[in-house]
């Protein structure tokens, strides 16, 4: 998916160049004739991509432009919705404690996580990439729990993370006495980025695929300069694959900020709103007490968090994220 | 890379064989394999590491099975262990018996993520082959546009959508989850418009030579060829259906409506304050529910891998 992102960056560029690539040549046809093809052959273009245009207007754009209208109203969905300007926001932003708890929430979960996921899925990479034995067996267990559907996953966690199951358990084993995990407020928050950690392989799996393009010239130029192991992996290794490490940091943000069912599933929001997150709030605003208006400018300051910290990504990614070679 | 393999005063230690060289190093079979750089030389401390991750890993898995195997006695004391102590095999029957419709469940499952994939694969399809082949005036701003509205989260139209799909009568419906997919999305589109790009044009030009028309070469050159991206397309679909969770829970209020991954969780909140959930047939749900989703991609595996796509996040998100 690294590849394509960059594609699609890419295509975006060509799309913008006048005579860009994927036209054909049409030297030689009369003018006339020309323009009468052309239109037809534009007129085939829009019934081709009719589905896409017909989708654009009916499930985004005018959803979107719904969605603006809706949160500067006061509506319950039953009866007509009220104008009020921008209170809506004015309420969440100053008055509603839960919605800044819920984003604090949220910004802990995505900053824990994300990181925590990358740098784990980074060691494992690294060792996957060493020559070991059964590598394919290694890979697939590592890679398993990230096909296990959500749902599946918040139930299994649910044991997992019970106050007498099996991770407590296990700490028990090294003479720790463990949280309650999901009925404690301060532990909480720390139960949902062990259940995101278990799916830490996914990275793992694309960050492999990136080390394998690297050039081993390099680790052998490294050797001969007597470099070992962990100086190679931080001189050749990190900065060779920081536009996949970028790409995850990116997507793991947008996804973090989004994190949905595992909440509902497991703490709905508790013990006293201590994981509520921004998207099961908006659910629950939403789809429980109908407050459409209001629910509908949460997902606008979602978005404008969503879109704050991409924007962030990006302007540090010159800093510290490799281009310079073709390895993407 | 094979110039360079031979490299004074380096041997070969460690588990030097030829074939684990060949998938690090690049190494064209036949020649002397390379020596082990130190970077790529796995220590004792690699296996062991390797071990204990995955074991912990994989202990979630061995928890589900054992959970799924217990007998109602243990489920109701909650008193489960780690590796399986009891063998009820009769709870993979009991769970499509119980008083909740799970077979329902599952087919309700199949139905919206068979329909789903269905409608992604031909409508992404048709405008990624235009995107990619045909000529008009403002596509490539139209292209534009296509790439930015994968910025936008879905929680912004959610609400709207719902409005939407509630006036034309569809809530309660598997409509609201399936529809939406004739209409393609921009990922899609851009991955089906890459691929046909790479595809030759000579073909589609042959096929105009020979009269036909462009619907005619879509259909009968470029669909057959689209093969691997469009099985893609059908995975990300599936995985991406079968597993969704907000979507059914915002539609669907009926028991004998809801597909498996609401089901499952329906089953473990119907029960009052008094009972416990019935945790192992909720196991044996969310195996049922895995199942096809390893299934799948352990088929679909090549495709992923040649659209160079794997490592895509079904689970986490």
């Amino acid at each position: 998916m690294t590849a394509t992102l960059g594609e699609a960056l890419g295509a975006v560029r060509d799309a913008r160049r006048p005579g860009a690539a994927g036209r054909r040549p049409r030297r030689g046809a009369p003018r006339q004739r020309l323009t009468r093809r052309g239109r037809q052959e534009a007129g085939w273009f829009w019934l081709f991509i009719s589905p896409w245009v017909i989708g654009f207007l009916a499930f985004l754009l005018g959803p979107m432009i719904a969605s603006v209208w809706y949160s500067l109203t006061d509506w319950d969905s039953f009866t007509a919705p009220e104008f009020v300007g921008l209170d809506n926001y004015v309420r969440a932003l100053t008055e509603d404690p839960i919605f800044w708890k819920a984003l604090w929430n949220t910004l802990y979960y995505a900053a824990v996580s994300v990181p925590l996921g990358m740098a784990i899925g980074l060691y494992l990479a690294n060792l996957l990439n060493k020559q070991v034995r059964f590598r394919k067996l290694w890979r697939t267990l590592i890679y398993l729990p990230t096909l296990v559907p959500l749902v599946a996953t918040a139930m299994v966690f649910k044991m997992v993370l019970a106050p007498s199951g099996p991770l407590n358990d296990l700490l028990g084993v090294f003479g720790i006495s463990g949280p309650q995990w999901l009925l404690d407020p301060n532990w909480v928050k720390p139960a949902l980025v062990v259940l995101s950690v278990w799916g830490a392989g996914g990275a793992t799996v694309l960050l492999l695929s990136a080390m394998n393009g690297i050039p081993r010239e390099f680790y052998e130029a490294a050797e001969i300069d007597g470099a070992g192991p962990v100086r190679q992996f931080w001189a050749i290794t990190f900065p060779q694959i920081t536009p996949v490490l970028f790409f995850n940091l990116v997507m793991g943000l947008i996804g973090a900020f989004q994190i949905f069912s595992q909440v509902y599933i497991l703490t709905g929001g508790g013990p006293n709103n201590s994981s509520q997150t921004v998207v099961p709030l908006l659910f629950r605003e939403a789809f429980e007490f109908y407050h459409f208006g209001y629910a509908s400018a949460i997902a606008w300051l979602l978005f404008v968090v969503i879109i704050g910290f991409t924007a962030i990504a990006f302007g540090t990614s010159r800093k510290w994220v490799f281009y310079e070679t073709e390895v993407r | 890379m094979a110039a360079t393999s031979q490299l004074p005063g380096l041997s070969s230690t460690g588990p030097g064989l030829a074939g684990a060289a060949a998938s690090t190093g690049g190494e064209p079979r036949g020649r002397v394999p390379a020596p082990i750089l130190r970077a790529f030389r796995a220590r004792p401390s690699t296996y062991a590491v390797l071990l204990v991750v995955s074991a912990l890993l994989f202990t979630p898995f061995v928890l589900m099975v054992s959970i799924a195997l217990s007998s109602d006695r243990t489920t109701a004391a909650g008193a489960f262990t780690i590796l399986p102590g009891e063998w009820n095999w009769q709870n993979f029957v009991d769970v499509f018996t119980t008083d909740l419709p799970t077979g329902r469940f599952l087919l309700n499952s199949v139905i919206i993520a068979t329909f789903s994939a269905l409608g992604q694969v031909l409508s992404s399809s048709l405008v990624g082959y235009a995107f990619a082949r045909l000529r008009a005036p403002g596509k490539n701003a139209v292209f534009v546009v296509v790439i930015a509205t994968m910025m936008i989260p879905a929680q912004i139209t959610m609400i709207p959508q719902f409005v939407l799909f509630k006036e034309l009568g569809w809530v309660n419906t598997f409509l609201p989850l399936i529809v939406p997919n004739f209409f393609t999305n921009a990922f899609n589109v851009f991955l089906v418009r890459q691929f046909v790009t790479r595809l030759s044009n000579e073909i589609d030009e042959a096929a105009q030579v020979d009269g036909l028309g462009y619907f005619g070469i879509y259909r009968r050159m470029i669909l057959p060829m689209l093969t691997p991206v469009l099985i893609a397309i059908g995975i990300f679909t599936l995985t991406a259906t079968w597993g969704d969770f907000m979507g059914p829970l915002i539609y669907l209020n009926n028991e004998e409506d809801m597909p498996l991954a609401l089901g499952l969780q329906y089953m473990t909140s119907t029960t009052n304050d008094l009972q416990t959930p019935p945790w192992n047939l909720v196991m044996v749900g969310s195996i049922v529910l895995t199942l096809p989703m390893i299934a799948v991609y352990y088929l679909g595996q090549k495709y992923l891998y040649e659209m160079n796509l794997n490592g895509g996040s079904a689970g986490v998100k």
